[in-house]
């Protein structure tokens, strides 16, 4: 029942307690603003139309970016083309630059671009086995693809599991680091990598944005609507009810002890949903671990339609009208029962 | 004893008024329509079900209720009410819980039926009081009551037909109960034990669509021939407005009984004695001992 305490908590229970979390525990010196971007982003009405005609929000919520991963990574860490003030419209921010933070275990400069040769030996590379480039690859997602700026989604478990840092917790930090300031930051970012920043829905949701675009899955020949198809499963449905516990693209596409970043094609032998592999991905510690193989031979993106599944259409088609055929004939007795008592005389022929 | 002061009219004669009238031995002759001048008690004059129905169905209709509920919620999970729908069970966790639990209500109400029903017919049989006519199971006579029916409702027939205990209507839905049950206690424990299954069964894919589909089609065929036949029929429609009591009684009224169930009358009449002189103390304040 204990594990169950953080699974159950709904979206807008745990949405609260972030919140009141932000508003009570934020420790104001954690501002980055060293170069005081926020002298104008600090204004919730700054924006201004693009070139394309779109219309660009440029407010910056100080509470929130202090909550998130990058909280104490500077504006210009990663906006490395703005040197003054005004500046002029910038760049795009590239995740793989050199980061102006510090790896604490190698005092080296961090980045993220060890990530980059992951991703290139992934299904989502650019690039094929030979180094050339792929049809369409355009279509295929860089780093702000799948990743927003995420938030802190802290988690305590002392005594009890439950969401958001615990006091208790951070005493025990405080008897030996004085620092506040270190010790929510620490705090945040070990917890947070403990468990999904996200829950499945969302990670459905984000991977949904190309797999369930049509064209894309008619350019790159995809077997499913990938999203639609998993809300479809129990497992899709679970996760529409913020279920925690239930998996999502992640828990069956990327190999166990594997980084997401290296998600392969189920043609590849290596990967977790290669035929082969699929059984010991259902029978997986946490999901059916009495499962023989056979359990992935269900089909867990299952989508009705005629092309792809004709049998399964058809029944559906045979049901509804059978459901039709039973309830109009017995709801035409109802309404004839009902007319008949509004003339209960009128007769047709009398009989005497 | 019967006495033939009462009956004006020979039993010859009754015959050759159709079949309005119908003689009962000791009674009299009764007119098809005497169900317009019958007291009724709403909760019930005349024995319907036993104990053991009324248990079944309460078991049967509050599991159902939650069974649909959940499962509507868990099925319909991508529309907007399901969200707030879940929350007043605890969450999709709780909510499957829920729907495991009521199953399992259900199941134990079908397997107490199908004991009780096996069990009374064995013993009426074996006290030679068993009589088909007096059961669920579809007869000849059924068809012929729809289409009496059927002429009755265009106006080509002024009477109902003479039914007994269970009309058409009633055996029509019976036998989509067994069916539904069957149906969905068997595609519901596919989706229940998928381990098991997926080691059992020949083509796991194939199945497990089926299942799924079953399941839920069969559940939302149940429950709107519940809501839109069921309901209308028992409770809705004018005459049984608001509430038919026999559900929790046990029990139907004389009127009831009569208009649709005409033959089991008759057999309450050879049953109860006191019914026997109710409907004599009728027929002759009505005076249709005359006849």
């Amino acid at each position: 029942m204990r594990e169950l305490k953080i699974t159950s908590v709904t979206l807008p229970t745990f949405t609260l307690v972030l919140s009141l979390l932000m508003i009570f525990l934020t420790p104001d010196v954690y501002s980055a603003d060293i170069g005081n971007c926020l002298l104008c982003h600090k204004y919730p009405g700054l924006s201004r139309v693009d070139e394309k005609g779109k219309l660009r929000l440029l407010y910056i919520n100080e509470d929130i970016f202090n909550n998130s991963v990058h909280a104490k990574v500077k504006c210009e860490g990663c906006h490395l083309d703005i040197q003054k003030i005004p500046h002029d419209p910038a760049k795009k921010v590239d995740c793989l630059a050199e980061c102006h933070i510090k790896e604490p275990s190698s005092e080296q400069k961090f980045s993220h671009k060890d990530i980059e040769k992951t991703v290139a030996m992934s299904v989502h590379s650019k690039y094929d086995k030979d180094g050339k480039e792929k049809k369409f690859s355009e279509d295929l997602p860089t780093c702000k693809e799948c990743h927003d700026e995420p938030l802190y989604r802290p988690i305590s478990f002392f005594k009890q599991v439950r969401a958001g840092i615990s006091e208790l917790s951070l005493s025990r930090c405080k008897s030996c680091h004085k620092k506040e300031d270190f010790i929510y930051k620490f705090y945040n970012h070990v917890t947070s990598r403990m468990h999904r920043t996200r829950n499945p829905l969302n990670i459905a949701e984000s991977c949904s944005r190309c797999h369930d675009d049509l064209q894309i899955i008619k350019r790159h020949n995809l077997s499913a609507k990938a999203a639609f198809s998993y809300g479809e499963t129990f497992h899709g449905k679970a996760a529409r009810f913020m279920d925690e516990r239930i998996p999502d693209c992640l828990d069956c596409h990327v190999k166990k002890g594997d980084a997401s970043h290296l998600m392969l094609s189920k043609e590849n032998p290596e990967s977790a949903i290669h035929e082969k592999n699929k059984g010991k991905i259902c029978a997986s510690i946490d999901c059916h671990p009495s499962a023989s193989p056979k359990l992935a031979k269900y089909g867990v993106h299952s989508e009705f339609s005629l092309d792809r599944s004709p049998a399964q259409y058809y029944f559906t088609v045979f049901f509804i009208i059978l459901t039709g055929g039973t309830l109009l004939p017995l709801m035409g007795i109802i309404l004839l029962d009902l007319i008949r008592k509004l003339f209960p005389n009128a007769m047709i022929r009398r009989r005497k | 004893m019967a006495t033939t002061e009462n009956m004006s009219i020979t039993p010859e004669a009754a015959e050759a008024a159709g079949d309005f009238y119908t003689y009962v031995e000791g009674v009299g002759n009764i007119p098809r329509d005497i169900y317009k001048h019958v007291k009724s008690d709403p909760l019930g004059d005349l024995p319907r079900y036993s104990i053991h129905i009324v248990t079944q169905h309460f078991l049967t209709f509050i599991s159902f209720l939650i069974l649909a509920a959940t499962g509507l919620t868990l099925h319909f999970a991508d529309l907007w009410w399901a969200s707030f729908a879940i929350s007043l069970f605890g969450g999709a966790e709780t909510g499957r819980l829920i729907h495991r639990i009521s199953a399992i209500v259900m199941v134990a109400a079908s397997v107490y039926h199908l004991v009780t029903i096996i069990g009374g017919t064995i013993s009426k049989s074996m006290r030679k009081r068993f009589d088909i006519k007096r059961t669920q199971i579809p007869l000849p006579k059924d068809l012929q009551d729809i289409i009496h029916d059927f002429r009755y409702f265009i106006g080509k027939e002024p009477y109902r037909p003479k039914m007994e205990k269970f009309m058409y209507k009633q055996k029509l839905h019976y036998l989509a109960i067994l069916w539904g049950t069957f149906v969905l206690i068997s595609a519901g424990s596919m989706l229940l034990f998928p381990e098991k299954m997926a080691t059992i069964l020949p083509n796991p894919v194939f199945f497990q669509d089926l299942a799924r589909l079953l399941h839920a089609d069969e559940a939302v065929m149940a429950i709107t021939v519940v809501v839109f036949w069921h309901w209308s029929n028992v409770h809705l429609v004018p005459g049984r407005f608001p509430l038919q009591w026999s559900f929790i009684t046990g029990r139907i009224t004389r009127e009831h009984q009569i208009e649709e169930h005409f033959l089991e009358y008759l057999n309450n009449l050879k049953e109860i004695p006191e019914e026997r002189e109710y409907m004599k103390k009728i027929l002759r304040e009505k005076g249709l001992e005359t006849y």
